[in-house]
């Protein structure tokens, strides 16, 4: 028999409950219809953006924040699904770079084959660095992490005659004959297919059963491994995964640059970066990243074009850290959905309706006639009813 | 004659392992009161090092004056550091999140530092600076003895505070139990934020020391963390003597390195150790029950 307290049934709806269902499916069907939409659209922006960019400059900035928004989605495999926050995936950025530009340097192979076979073998390299890595948790993860950036900016530094040291190690171009516009354009290409790679597999991890134990590992690890989550594999193979992405970033941005620095590619400040976009957009999020990416990315290259080379880029980024960190660790999506409602409708805990107007209501709404003898509810509250069976 | 080279390095590594250990246990008391992990601790260093070259540039006077200003200052700083920036984070995600905010800080201080003072490389000229004294064989610059008994001296009068005044048993108890703290009448957030502006202190004192004799530039910060990161690890996070003995050890075996190797790959023991450290023992050779999660 139905209570007064009873909330199943949908009181708006004027149909029955097998209506409110389809209903409810219809409702969920066209948010679907306009997420899709919204990414059609988005993707149709991205991809008109080359032929829309008024200038080289704009287009190459342009690859610049695509490849940021590559290594944030890289970066956020680990982070964003394990909660591991890890301050030193340049070191695999500046791996992958390296490995494409000495491999094509000193096998010849051609550009692109160099590029796949340095992402494998960073993956090779990553399964022992991650197991020696992934050995401790929390803040002495991190201080590993960074120590694996300011090791290989060392080893790159010192070994010259391999590396090419400080003088730096040009790539050749994959594409010697186009022109630099057309070479821009391909490259604004190619990294969009690499970020939407990335993308349908953060997507496809996010709706699998090992994506749900990383999740578990990221909300309380100790329970996860209790609950049987096979943590220290599922966190190898997330770290592996992301460390390859983020290399085959760097080696396409080996590619596209094609001239390599240590201090640049080896940098705390390219990992921090990630961190920054990734937890600016919401790591939880499948695009935070790539907003994160956007805004931040949009907003870094402002500021190097207005200026220039003073250290303020530094504190802009150091503010703008601090004030995620502190204001908004779970990015701006959440936020804005958090600020949306709180210009939307409140929804308040109190019921503002007495028990016996709530009845008569759902009663009504659900079609059959009242067989309550109308007088032993009137008047009573929710509170009184709570877990009786009135007839 | 390779025997002098080698006592040479030696009391080169004592020396520098002395700053390390300085500088270490203030890492360390971050740990211990919150859980932190201080990433702008060395940006602090190299801050107070700037403060020193700038105070002896603009008075000519002794640059280890400079201290008079900057430890209650570092003290200040890290008490508000402590109370109106770590504890606003979410205690869950503490260690990580102290972790950013705190690299935050490091690069704020980076960026000022080269904004104010540009990129340009510093160096303070003293009368004594070319000084050295015959010790056994070995040269020794009187500037690195200024600044390893300057170290020193800071952390013996560390040990005194911890182990001999109130307010020491107070951090200690802190450290090893927060609640039980509270429960016998230990304010601790109090004392949390003291011990923050304890180990702030430490560096300004090693930032002085530094300056005595070496090249400072802005973003020389980064050469100091990742030792300090690693010696702090394979002492075990969160005690005192683990670090000091791992920076003492560590400092020695880069000194010693250093002849064959030069002074790049020098730098790579601290992260051969830190990797054998996370093969061998995860918690660190010297820390207790605190190391073991973090």
């Amino acid at each position: 028999m139905r209570n007064a307290s009873d909330t199943r049934l949908p009181a708006t709806t004027p149909a029955g409950s097998e209506e409110g269902g389809t209903t409810r499916s219809a409702r969920w069907s066209r948010g679907r219809v306009a997420r899709v939409a919204a990414l059609v659209v988005c993707a149709v922006l991205v991809l008109s953006f080359p032929s829309m960019a008024p200038n080289a400059y704009i287009l190459s900035a342009g690859i610049v924040v695509a490849s940021y928004a590559c290594t944030a989605t890289a970066w956020n495999f680990m982070g964003g699904f394990t909660g591991y926050v890890s301050l030193g995936h340049a070191a695999f950025f500046g791996l992958g770079a390296y490995g494409t530009g000495i491999l094509i340097r000193d096998l010849g192979l051609p550009s692109f084959v160099a590029w796949l076979l340095a992402g494998v073998l960073v993956l090779l390299v990553t399964i022992p660095l991650g197991i020696a890595a992934l050995r401790v948790r929390g803040a002495s993860f991190v201080i590993v992490s960074i120590s694996f950036v300011l090791i290989l900016l060392l080893v790159f530094q010192a070994w010259g005659s391999f590396t090419g040291g400080s003088d730096g190690l040009v790539v050749p171009r994959p594409f010697p004959d186009l022109l630099r516009p057309e070479h821009h354009r391909v490259f604004f290409y190619l990294f969009t297919a690499l970020l939407a790679v990335m993308l349908l597999a953060w997507w496809l991890i996010d709706r699998s059963r090992f994506g749900t134990g990383l999740k578990a590992v990221r909300e309380d690890e100790d329970k996860a491994q209790a609950l049987g989550v096979p943590t220290r594999n599922y966190k190898l193979v997330a770290y592996v995964v992301s460390a390859t992405f983020t290399a085959l970033a760097g080696g396409m941005y080996a590619l596209w640059f094609g001239d390599l620095d240590p201090i640049f590619q080896f940098s705390i400040m390219l990992g921090s970066y990630m961190v920054l976009m990734a937890l600016f957009g919401g790591v939880r999020h499948l695009y935070g990243p790539l907003l994160g990416a956007v805004v931040v990315g949009v907003g870094l290259e402002y500021f190097k074009l207005e200026f220039g080379d003073t250290q303020l880029h530094l504190v802009a980024t150091a503010l703008l850290l601090g004030l995620v960190v502190l204001f908004m660790p779970d990015g701006i999506i959440p936020a804005a959905k958090a600020l949306a409602k709180r210009f939307g409708p409140q929804d308040s805990s109190i019921r503002e309706i007495s028990a016996a107007e709530l009845q008569e209501r759902n009663l009504t709404a659900s079609g059959t006639p009242s067989s309550t003898p109308s007088g032993t509810t009137t008047g009573r509250t929710v509170a009184d009813d709570e877990g009786e069976d009135e007839r | 004659m390779t025997g002098t080279l080698l006592f040479q390095s030696l009391v080169l590594g004592v020396l520098l392992g002395g700053l390390y250990a300085l500088l270490a246990a203030g890492l360390t008391l971050y740990f211990g009161v919150m859980r932190v992990v201080m990433i702008a601790h060395s940006a602090f260093l190299i801050l107070a090092a700037y403060l020193a070259w700038f105070f002896h540039q603009q008075t000519g006077m002794d640059p280890l004056l400079s201290l008079v200003i900057t430890v209650p200052l570092f003290f200040l700083v890290g008490v508000g550091m402590q109370r109106l920036l770590i504890t606003r984070l979410r205690p869950a995600t503490l260690t990580m999140m102290s972790v950013l905010l705190t690299f935050a800080v490091a690069l704020f201080i980076e960026g000022m530092i080269g904004f104010v003072w540009s990129g340009t490389q510093r160096r303070i000229q003293l009368p004594y600076s070319g000084a050295s004294i015959e010790f056994f064989g070995a040269r020794i610059a009187v500037v690195k003895l200024v600044a390893f008994a300057l170290a020193a001296l800071a952390l013996a009068g560390l040990y005194l505070l911890m182990k001999h005044s109130r307010f020491g048993q107070a951090l200690r108890a802190t450290i090893q139990h927060r609640e039980a703290a509270q429960l016998v009448g230990i304010k601790t957030d109090r004392v949390a934020g003291f011990g923050f502006g304890l180990g702030l202190a430490t560096a300004a004192i090693g930032g002085t020391a530094l300056s005595l004799d070496a090249t400072i530039y802005p973003s020389l910060h980064w050469h100091w963390i990742g030792p300090l990161m690693a010696i702090i690890v394979v002492g075990g996070l969160g005690s005192i003597p683990g670090a000091a003995i791992a920076a003492m050890v560590l400092g020695i075996g880069q000194s010693l390195l250093q002849v064959p190797l030069g002074t790049t790959w020098a730098q790579t023991i601290f992260y051969v150790a830190l990797f054998a450290t996370l093969m061998l023992r995860p918690q660190g050779f010297f820390g207790g029950r605190l190391a073991q999660r973090f």
